[in-house]
């Protein structure tokens, strides 16, 4: 009996699948939930209003999300007559598990036998991956054969080629201060009080309004604007298709936040991983999740602040402003490693 | 209008794109035709037909009339009481101000002015609309911008109107409130000082939307410099009320033609140049503490002066004892039976008024009987409709919403 316990144990503790399905979907699933409540939550209390409050009072409205989250799954799915069906399909499904792959190449601990996949390059191969969903975002709105689908969709290509350059760029001023691709070598070089949002806080900043202009997070949501491209790419979806579509964005967030903390806010740091799988897995992994909880919050807050700047506008402020910003941080990095900072 | 598939004749429509189930329509070489409305988030009760170059509008073209509702010829087969709560349909809203022209026409075909306590009640219920009003526009506004505090603050900050014109009149919308000779109901114990608590009160919020949104870096960056619409044309367009101010005009028709008890009271209207987008926010907040001014001087005068009848003695004279001994108790005049059969002398009237939206105004003709002959009214979002067409091209897709909240367009008023 106990035989089969430890089997059942021991493959869903194998690192690739519970990296992928524990880490990368059903915690960041319940970091979402949490997010979106938050999100209104405070929004409300920004607004002088209660927020989601009559499905749970006991917990502050704690299930609504449970229950818009059903609502979506028992919704009807239509299919428009005129969408091109296969891409209308897989597109929203592809942009959703592409957006959780990138976890797999992120390292929670710095204990080999841990590791999902080889870390030596996984700097760039989470960027590589985390830079492919959007294109799936485009093709849903080609396949709806809708105006404003296909609005929505150029407006997310025009912001792709806008924030992916700084993103990258920012993001592998960590590879340019610590010489390596490596990101368990990128955290360990971070421990102390070393982070990289302290040494290097322009790349940090262009990170992160990078990730805001990925994840269609205000001031920038503009792909899905809803008052002149309605849903934008999204327009024609219904049901759990729709939702999968929104849930998607948000994962995204929550895995560039991920890729943030262990990037810029230290990962595992201050504490150092032990041995053994709760001591050596478990823990840095939460305190990764808490790490990037914060930073969710912080992204959401903005929607209480900010309204959202025009295309143009934002296009504007990605090549004018976080594009230098993203290459002063490059250089920084450069200087910080010549100098031997590290 | 072209762009509609008709079903009824030999033109059931277009298929020049040859798209398989669908009509399509050549517009021009690389025009892409976008229709905003009448059930877009983005549109109110109407719609604009866009034709966009890439992301720049090159065309845009305002399609009235999802909201009409004949009123004028309503009018006609109803007494004469009877238009004061159709005409309040407009603009529920802004009730008082939209009728009040309409009253004051037929008081005037009959010759007889409300008396001077009704005029003062008349300008403080306008009043208390006006900001209502402002404010449900700066709601709107604020979602069209994506800017949900901004949508959530003035809705709730308009209740604290809404409620005090509730109180005064027994209803929080169509307040019906001023009738030929005077108004409905003398202000309720206690109600001047709370008021001038939502004077203190709306003082203090209007710095917060400063901070939050009239300053807000976003905001501004969306706003400045977009939707200008120059003097000349302006003129041209024959545009009104805020729109037409904050382009560099100086017109109110409180100034320029003041009614009720306007010329006693002291208020300032701003006037701003520029004429953008920016500058119509501005212009609001604006006039709003121009309101709250006038509503001050208000609650003084009605605290200084003792409760006198505020119906004119052609009506009053015929109200029944018990009538009276009501009014005495609680300040309500109820309405007598000689509304329902009163008659109009023959003759024409025009009339107008400042509403939140611009000039309204009405032209009455009566033939002696106990309806009107006829009933003209010019609103003032039918004015500021036009101007979507001569200052939305050239823009870019993301001004439509801007432009669109920042004219404070309210269909309902525009068709009647």
């Amino acid at each position: 009996m106990s035989g089969i316990l430890d089997a059942i144990i021991k493959i869903i503790t194998w690192p690739p699948l519970w990296q992928l399905v524990v880490l990368g979907l059903l915690v960041p699933l319940g970091v979402v939930i949490f997010i979106l409540w938050f999100e209104r939550k405070t929004a409300a209390r920004v607004q002088r209003r209660i927020g989601p409050y009559h499905v749970s009072p006991k917990i502050a409205g704690g299930l609504q999300l449970i229950a818009d989250l059903m609502r979506y799954m028992f919704q009807e799915v239509i299919i428009p007559k005129t969408v091109d069906k296969f891409p209308f399909i897989v597109a929203p499904l592809a942009a959703l598990i592409l957006s959780i792959v990138p976890v797999v190449a992120i390292p929670f601990t710095s204990i080999k036998a841990y590791f999902p996949i080889d870390m030596s390059y996984s700097l760039i191969i989470s960027l590589a991956l985390l830079t492919l969903s959007p294109l799936f975002i485009i093709l849903s709105g080609w396949a709806s054969n809708n105006k404003f689908s296909i609005i929505g969709g150029m407006r997310e290509a025009y912001l792709i080629t806008a924030y992916e350059l700084v993103a990258v760029l920012a993001f592998l001023s960590a590879g340019a201060i610590t010489g390596s691709f490596n990101l368990v070598d990128i955290v360990e070089a971070q421990s102390g009080v070393k982070w990289f949002i302290i040494l290097n806080p322009l790349a940090f900043a262009a990170a992160f309004i990078g990730v805001l202009l990925s994840t269609s997070g205000f001031p920038f949501e503009i792909a899905e604007s809803e008052h002149e491209v309605v849903a934008g790419a999204f327009t024609e979806y219904s049901g759990l298709v729709y939702g999968m579509n929104m849930g998607a964005a948000y994962l995204k967030r929550m895995i560039f936040s991920i890729m943030i903390t262990v990037v810029f806010l230290g990962g595992w740091q201050p504490y150092t991983p032990g041995e053994g799988f709760i001591a050596g897995y478990l823990v840095p992994s939460i305190v990764i999740l808490v790490k990037a909880t914060i930073l969710m919050m912080i992204f959401s807050f903005f929607r209480a602040v900010y309204g959202r700047y025009r295309l143009d506008q934002a296009l504007d402020i990605a090549w004018k402003i976080l594009f230098p910003l993203a290459v002063l941080g490059f250089g920084l990095g450069l200087l910080e490693a010549y100098l031997g900072i590290i | 209008m072209s762009g509609i598939i008709r079903t009824q004749g030999a033109q059931v429509g277009f298929n020049d794109l040859k798209l398989p189930g669908m009509w399509s329509r050549k517009i021009g070489k690389d025009l892409y035709e976008i229709f905003i409305g009448p059930q877009h988030p983005g549109s109110g009760h109407m719609r604009i037909v866009i034709r966009i170059d890439g992301d720049v509008i090159v065309e845009a073209d305002p399609d009235m009339g999802y909201v009409h509702r004949t009123m004028e010829k309503l009018s006609e087969v109803r007494t004469w009481i009877k238009g004061i709560p159709l005409f309040e349909r407009m603009a529920i809203h802004d009730a008082c101000n939209v009728t009040l022209p309409y009253v004051r026409a037929v008081e005037k075909l009959m010759d007889i002015e409300a008396p001077e306590r009704a005029k003062y009640l008349r300008v403080l219920l306008c009043e208390i609309n006006r900001i209502a009003a402002f404010l449900y526009g700066f709601g709107i506004f604020g979602v069209f911008l994506g800017h949900s505090t901004m949508y959530m603050w003035p809705f709730g900050d308009r209740e604290v109107w809404v409620e005090l014109a509730e109180w005064l009149t027994g209803a929080r919308l169509t307040h019906s409130y001023p009738v030929f000779g005077g108004v409905r109901r003398d202000v309720p114990a206690g109600f001047t000082d709370a008021l001038r608590k939502a004077i203190r009160y709306m003082r203090k919020r209007l710095e917060d939307y400063r901070k939050i949104f009239v300053d807000n870096p976003v905001i501004r960056a969306r706003l400045e410099d977009v939707g200008v619409i120059p003097k000349n044309l302006a003129i041209e367009l024959g545009i009104t009320g805020p729109n037409l101010r904050a382009s560099g005009v100086k017109y109110d028709v409180r100034l320029n033609h003041p009614y009720e008890v306007y010329d006693q009271l002291d208020f300032e209207i701003p006037v701003f140049q520029e004429g953008d987008a920016y500058a119509r926010v501005w212009q609001r907040v604006e006039e709003i503490k121009q309101s709250l001014n006038i509503l001050e001087q208000v609650a003084d005068w009605l605290d200084k002066h003792p409760r006198t009848p505020i119906l004119h003695d052609k009506f009053w004279k015929t109200a029944p004892p018990l009538y009276k001994k009501i009014f005495e108790e609680t300040g309500r005049a109820k309405l007598g039976a000689v509304y329902a059969i009163m008659k109009v002398p023959a003759g024409k009237a025009y009339e107008r008024a400042e509403t939140a939206r611009g000039e309204i105004s009405y032209y009455v003709e009566s033939n002696g009987g106990n309806k009107p002959y006829r009933i003209r009214i010019h609103s003032a979002s039918a004015r500021n409709a036009l101007v979507y067409k001569y200052i939305v091209p050239g823009h870019r897709v993301m001004d439509l919403p801007a432009i669109y909240g920042s004219i404070d367009y309210f269909p309902p008023e525009a068709d009647r």
